[in-house]
C-alpha cells in the first residue's frame, strides 16, 4: 500500500519527493518534504481510492540534528480500513516551521498546539497558536533534547535543594547546565543593552 | 433544673463542632481524586465523620484535600483557592505527589515538589494513591489535632 501511495503522491506532486522507509522494526512510513505537507495531506484526504478521512495524531520528535513531525492518518471506512504514517523532516531545529493542516482536519488544532508547546514547531495558518499544556508564560520547549527547566517559576522553586537528592549525578549535571544557561542568557541580555 | 444542665468549656464546644463538620472542597487533581471519591462514596462513607459534604466553592469549605499531582501551572490556582477559603481552614496533602512531588520528584520540570511549598499542610497521607482507609485515618488524625486546639492560642484567632 505504501508504494502505491508514494507513487500517487509523486505523480500528482513531484515536489513532495515521497519516499517509503522500510525499517527493520516497526511500521513502514512515507517521508515527504516539509514544504509540501499541506498539499500532500489534502491529496490523501480528497483521493477517492485512499481517502484518509481522519487524523489520529500529530507528534514530534527531536533527533538533536533535526526535528521530525509525524502525522498518523486513518481511513475509518469499515470496508477498507487503512492506517498511514506520514513523516516530514525539519532541518531548521531552532525555528522549525510547517504549514498548518487545520483546514483539512479539524482534529489538527490541538495536536498542532501540543507540538508547538512541546517542541516549538510553528504552524503557519493555525487559527489559535497558543500553548496547550504548559502555562502561557512558560519559557522553552520541554521535549527538546537541550531543554533546561527554569529554576524558579512564579516565585516557586522548581528544584528546592532541601528536597532534592543532591548526591544524584544527574542532579549535579543539571544544576551545572542551568547555571551555564543562566550565564549565557545574562551575557546575551548585556549584549542587547 | 439541675438535670438539664451540661457543663463544658468553650474550647471543647468549638472544637467538637469544628471537628465533626469538616466540609471538604470538591477539588481533585489526579488519580488520588478517584480514591477520594471512593472514600466519599457509600462503601467507605466519609459522611460518618461529618466530612461528606463536598462543597463546590472554597468559600463554604473548611478542608482542602489536595488529591493529586500539583503542577506548577495548578499551584498558582491552588494557592488562590486556599486563600479564598474562610478561616479556620485545614489542608490534607493526599498521596506522594502532593507530599513531595512523587515520581516527578527528582527530574520533573513541571511539578511542584510538595504542596507545602505554597500552602501550610496539617496532615500528610502517604501512598500512591492512598487507599480510602488511609485517607480516613488522615482525616481522623486531623480531627484529633482540631480537638486539641485552644481558642486563645489558636493561630486563626491570633491573626484576627
Amino acid at each position: 500500500m505504501h508504494n502505491e501511495i508514494a507513487e500517487l503522491i509523486n505523480s500528482k506532486l513531484p515536489e513532495a519527493k515521497a519516499t517509503v522507509t522500510n525499517p527493520e522494526v516497526g511500521d513502514n512510513s512515507i517521508v515527504v518534504e516539509a514544504e509540501s505537507i499541506k498539499a500532500v495531506c489534502k491529496l490523501l484526504k480528497k483521493n477517492k481510492e485512499y481517502s484518509f478521512n481522519s487524523l489520529q495524531v500529530i507528534s514530534g520528535v527531536d533527533y538533536t540534528d533535526h526535528i521530525e513531525v509525524n502525522y498518523f492518518l486513518n481511513n475509518l471506512d469499515l470496508k477498507a480500513p487503512r492506517q498511514l504514517q506520514l513523516k516530514t523532516k525539519l532541518e531548521d531545529r531552532i525555528n522549525p516551521t510547517l504549514d498548518s493542516v487545520t483546514s483539512i482536519w479539524k482534529a489538527a488544532d490541538w495536536q498542532e498546539r501540543e507540538c508547538f508547546d512541546m517542541l516549538g514547531v510553528t504552524f503557519k495558518g493555525h487559527p489559535d497558536p497558543r500553548r496547550i499544556l504548559c502555562p502561557d508564560d512558560w519559557t522553552g520547549f520541554p521535549l527538546r533534547r537541550d531543554y533546561m527547566a527554569p529554576k524558579v517559576y512564579n516565585g516557586m522553586e522548581v528544584f528546592p535543594e532541601s528536597k532534592m537528592n543532591t548526591a544524584d549525578r544527574e542532579f549535579k549535571v543539571r544544576q551545572k547546565m542551568i547555571e551555564k544557561a543562566a550565564k549565557a542568557a545574562a551575557s546575551e541580555a548585556e549584549g542587547e543593552e | 433544673m439541675q438535670e438539664g444542665v451540661v457543663l463544658t468549656t468553650v474550647d471543647n464546644l468549638f472544637n467538637w463542632g469544628r471537628k465533626n463538620s469538616l466540609w471538604p472542597m470538591t477539588f481533585g487533581l489526579a488519580c488520588c481524586a478517584i480514591e477520594m471519591m471512593a472514600t466519599g462514596a457509600s462503601k467507605h462513607d466519609l459522611e460518618r465523620f461529618g466530612c461528606g459534604a463536598f462543597m463546590a466553592t472554597p468559600r463554604r469549605a473548611d478542608l482542602m484535600i489536595v488529591a493529586g499531582t500539583v503542577t506548577l501551572k495548578m499551584a498558582t490556582r491552588l494557592k488562590t483557592l486556599y486563600e479564598q477559603m474562610a478561616e479556620p481552614k485545614y489542608v490534607i496533602s493526599m498521596g506522594s505527589c502532593s507530599n513531595k512531588g512523587g515520581p516527578y520528584w527528582q527530574h520533573g520540570y513541571h511539578v511542584l515538589k510538595g504542596v507545602d511549598e505554597v500552602v501550610p499542610v496539617d496532615v500528610y497521607v502517604p501512598g500512591c494513591p492512598p487507599r480510602p482507609e488511609a485517607l480516613i485515618e488522615g482525616l481522623m488524625v486531623l480531627q484529633k489535632k482540631i480537638a486539641n486546639e485552644r481558642i486563645l492560642t489558636n493561630k486563626w484567632v491570633k491573626r484576627a
